[in-house]
C-alpha cells in the first residue's frame, strides 16, 4: 500500500508544519471540532456561532433547506471557501485533529490533501480513468510508476469501480456513466489517502441504482475514512449516517444520532423540516 | 400537540384516512361489546347475533387499515412523529380487531347461557365490563388527543380487572362445587370473565402505542422486566 511516507518530497511537504505527534488514540484520529463558527460572504453573515463535534470513523449528514449554510459549512472544512474573494471566517474555529485548519502555519494544499472531497456533479478530468486516479498522486510528487499502479488499483477497488474499468484503465473518464463518474471522483479523493471525505450531494445527479452503489460504498469508506456529507435526501441520510446535523438559516438547530434524529428529534423545527411541514 | 400541516396535502389525507378507519374500528369494537354483554346481561339472543355479525366489519376495516398503512410507508416515506403515526394506527388496529373477538366470544357464551336458567353471577361481569370499557374508552382517547398523561394512567389500571378476574374465578369455580348441575354455565361465565380482562390488556397496549405515538417513548413489558430483576 502506497503511504505518504512513501512519496518524494518533490513538492511541499505534507504536513500541517507541526512536530510529528505522538500516536493517538484511534477514535481521536480525524476528529473535526468547530467551534463557535461564523462565516460571511462580504456584509453577508452565512454561518452564526455554529459549534459542532464530528466523530471520526463515522458518517455525519449535513441536512436543512437550501440556503442554510451546510454546504458552505462543508466547505470550510477544507477551506475550499478561500478561493472566493468576499469570503471570510467572522468568528471562531475549525480544528482537526486539535490543529486550527485556518492558522496561517497550514498548508492548504497538504490541508485538502487529507481533506477530500467529491462534489454535486461528477467532475472527472479529460483524461484516461487511469490519470483521474493518478492525477493527486503526480502532484504530490510521486513518479514510480509500481507506487501508482498500486494506489490507482487499491482506490479503484476502494470506489467499487475497480472490476467494472480494470480492462479498459486507459480509455476517457468521459466513457463512464453517471454514476462511474462519481465512483471515479470518489477513488480520485482516496488516492492521495485523506483522512477525511468530504461529500456535497455526492447522489443527486444519480439513478436509483447508482445512489445504491455510492450509498453502500460511503458505507464500507466509514471503516477507513472520517465522512461528511451534505444531502437534500432525507431518506439518504437516514440510511448512510451515523450522526446528522440540522442547520437552518445558518445557525446548527439540532445534532444528534441520526437514528435519535429520524425517530424523536429533539427540536421542533427538526422535526416540521424532516416530516415535510416547514414553511 | 395536533402538527401543522404538511407540504404535501396528500399525505396529511392519507394520515387523516388511516386515523379515520381506525376510529371506525374503535367505535364497532365498543358497540360489538357492549352489544354481547347486553346480550348476556339481558338475555337477548338477537343482540347476541349482532355482536357476532358485526366482527366481520371489523375485520375487514383492520385488512383496510393494514394496506392504508403500508401504501402510506410506501408512497411517503414517513419519519419521525408521522412514522410513529402511522406504526400506531396499525398496531391500534390489530389490538380493536383482537377485541372484536372478544365481544364474538362473549356473545357466543352468552347464547349458551340463555338456552339454561339465568345464574344470579351473571352480575358478577358487570363492574367487570365497566372497568374493561374505561379503560378502553381513555386509551382511544388519549390516541386521538396524543394526551400520553391520560395514556399512561390507563396501564396501572389493568391490574384491577385481573383481580376481578381471579376473585370472579374463584367465586365461579366454588359455585361450580356447590351447584354442579349449572357446572356449564358457571363455566361460560369464567370464560366471559377471561374475555374482559383480555380486553383490558388489549387497551392496555392500546395506551401503550398512544405513549409511543405521542412521546416516542416505549413503555412496554416495563413491569415485568422490574419483576424479573428483583
Amino acid at each position: 500500500m502506497v503511504t505518504v511516507l512513501d512519496m518524494p518530497e518533490t513538492t511541499s511537504p505534507i504536513t500541517l508544519n507541526q512536530p510529528a505527534p505522538a500516536p493517538e488514540p484511534e477514535v481521536e484520529r480525524g476528529m473535526i471540532e468547530i467551534d463557535r463558527l461564523g462565516f460571511a460572504y462580504g456584509n453577508h453573515q452565512v454561518l452564526h456561532d455554529v459549534s459542532l463535534s464530528i466523530p471520526a470513523r463515522a458518517v455525519t449528514a449535513f441536512i436543512g433547506p437550501s440556503g442554510c449554510g451546510k454546504t458552505t459549512l462543508l466547505r470550510c472544512l477544507n477551506r475550499m471557501n478561500d478561493l472566493i474573494d468576499s469570503a471570510r471566517i467572522t468568528g471562531g474555529a475549525i480544528r482537526i485533529e486539535g490543529v486550527d485548519i485556518n492558522a496561517p502555519s497550514v498548508d492548504v494544499v497538504d490541508l485538502r490533501r487529507r481533506v477530500g472531497m467529491v462534489f454535486q456533479k461528477s467532475n472527472p478530468f479529460p483524461k484516461s480513468i487511469y490519470d483521474n486516479v493518478a492525477y493527486g498522486l503526480r502532484i504530490a510528487g510521486v513518479t514510480k510508476r509500481a507506487l501508482i499502479d498500486e494506489a490507482v488499483e487499491r482506490s479503484l477497488r476502494s470506489a467499487a469501480l475497480w472490476d467494472e474499468v480494470k480492462d479498459r484503465l486507459h480509455v476517457s473518464g468521459y466513457g463512464l456513466s453517471g454514476g462511474q463518474q462519481q465512483r471515479l471522483c470518489i477513488a480520485r479523493a482516496l488516492a492521495v489517502e485523506p483522512e477525511i471525505v468530504l461529500m456535497d450531494e455526492p447522489c443527486s445527479a444519480l439513478d436509483p441504482i447508482a445512489t445504491a452503489k455510492v450509498e453502500e460504498l460511503i458505507r464500507q469508506l466509514k471503516q477507513q475514512y472520517t465522512i461528511v456529507i451534505v444531502t437534500h435526501n432525507m431518506q439518504q441520510a437516514g440510511r448512510c449516517s451515523d450522526h446528522t446535523a440540522f442547520f437552518y438559516l445558518g445557525r446548527l438547530i439540532e445534532f444528534d444520532l441520526t437514528t435519535k434524529i429520524f425517530s424523536n428529534p429533539g427540536q421542533r423545527q427538526t422535526e416540521e423540516y424532516i416530516t415535510g411541514r416547514f414553511g | 400537540m395536533i402538527a401543522p400541516n404538511h407540504i404535501l396535502a396528500t399525505f396529511d389525507e392519507a394520515l387523516s384516512s388511516l386515523r379515520n378507519s381506525v376510529l371506525m374500528m374503535s367505535s364497532l369494537t365498543e358497540r360489538s361489546l357492549d352489544r354481547a354483554i347486553t346480550g348476556l346481561l339481558q338475555r337477548d339472543d338477537e343482540l347476541c347475533a349482532i355482536a357476532i355479525a358485526d366482527d366481520e366489519e371489523i375485520d375487514q376495516l383492520e385488512k383496510q387499515v393494514d394496506k392504508d398503512g403500508i401504501d402510506l410507508l410506501l408512497r411517503f416515506q414517513p419519519v419521525a412523529s408521522d412514522l410513529r403515526r402511522v406504526v400506531s394506527a396499525m398496531k391500534l388496529s390489530s389490538n380493536l380487531e383482537r377485541m372484536a373477538d372478544q365481544g364474538t366470544n362473549i356473545a357466543r357464551r352468552a347464547r349458551k347461557l340463555n338456552q339454561h336458567p339465568a345464574l344470579p353471577e351473571a352480575e358478577l361481569i358487570k363492574p367487570m365490563y365497566t372497568h374493561a370499557m374505561a379503560m378502553f374508552k381513555d386509551a382511544i382517547d388519549a390516541y386521538v388527543r396524543e394526551d400520553v398523561q391520560l395514556a399512561r394512567a390507563v396501564v396501572p389500571r389493568d391490574q384491577a380487572l385481573d383481580d376481578m378476574n381471579s376473585a370472579a374465578g374463584r367465586r365461579l369455580i366454588d359455585r361450580m362445587a356447590e351447584d354442579p348441575g349449572q357446572l356449564r354455565g358457571y363455566l361460560n361465565l369464567i370464560f366471559v370473565s377471561r374475555c374482559l380482562e383480555r380486553v383490558g390488556d388489549h387497551a392496555t397496549n392500546m395506551a401503550e402505542d398512544a405513549v409511543y405515538a405521542a412521546a416516542a417513548e416505549d413503555i412496554r413489558h416495563q413491569h415485568s422486566a422490574y419483576a424479573e430483576s428483583k
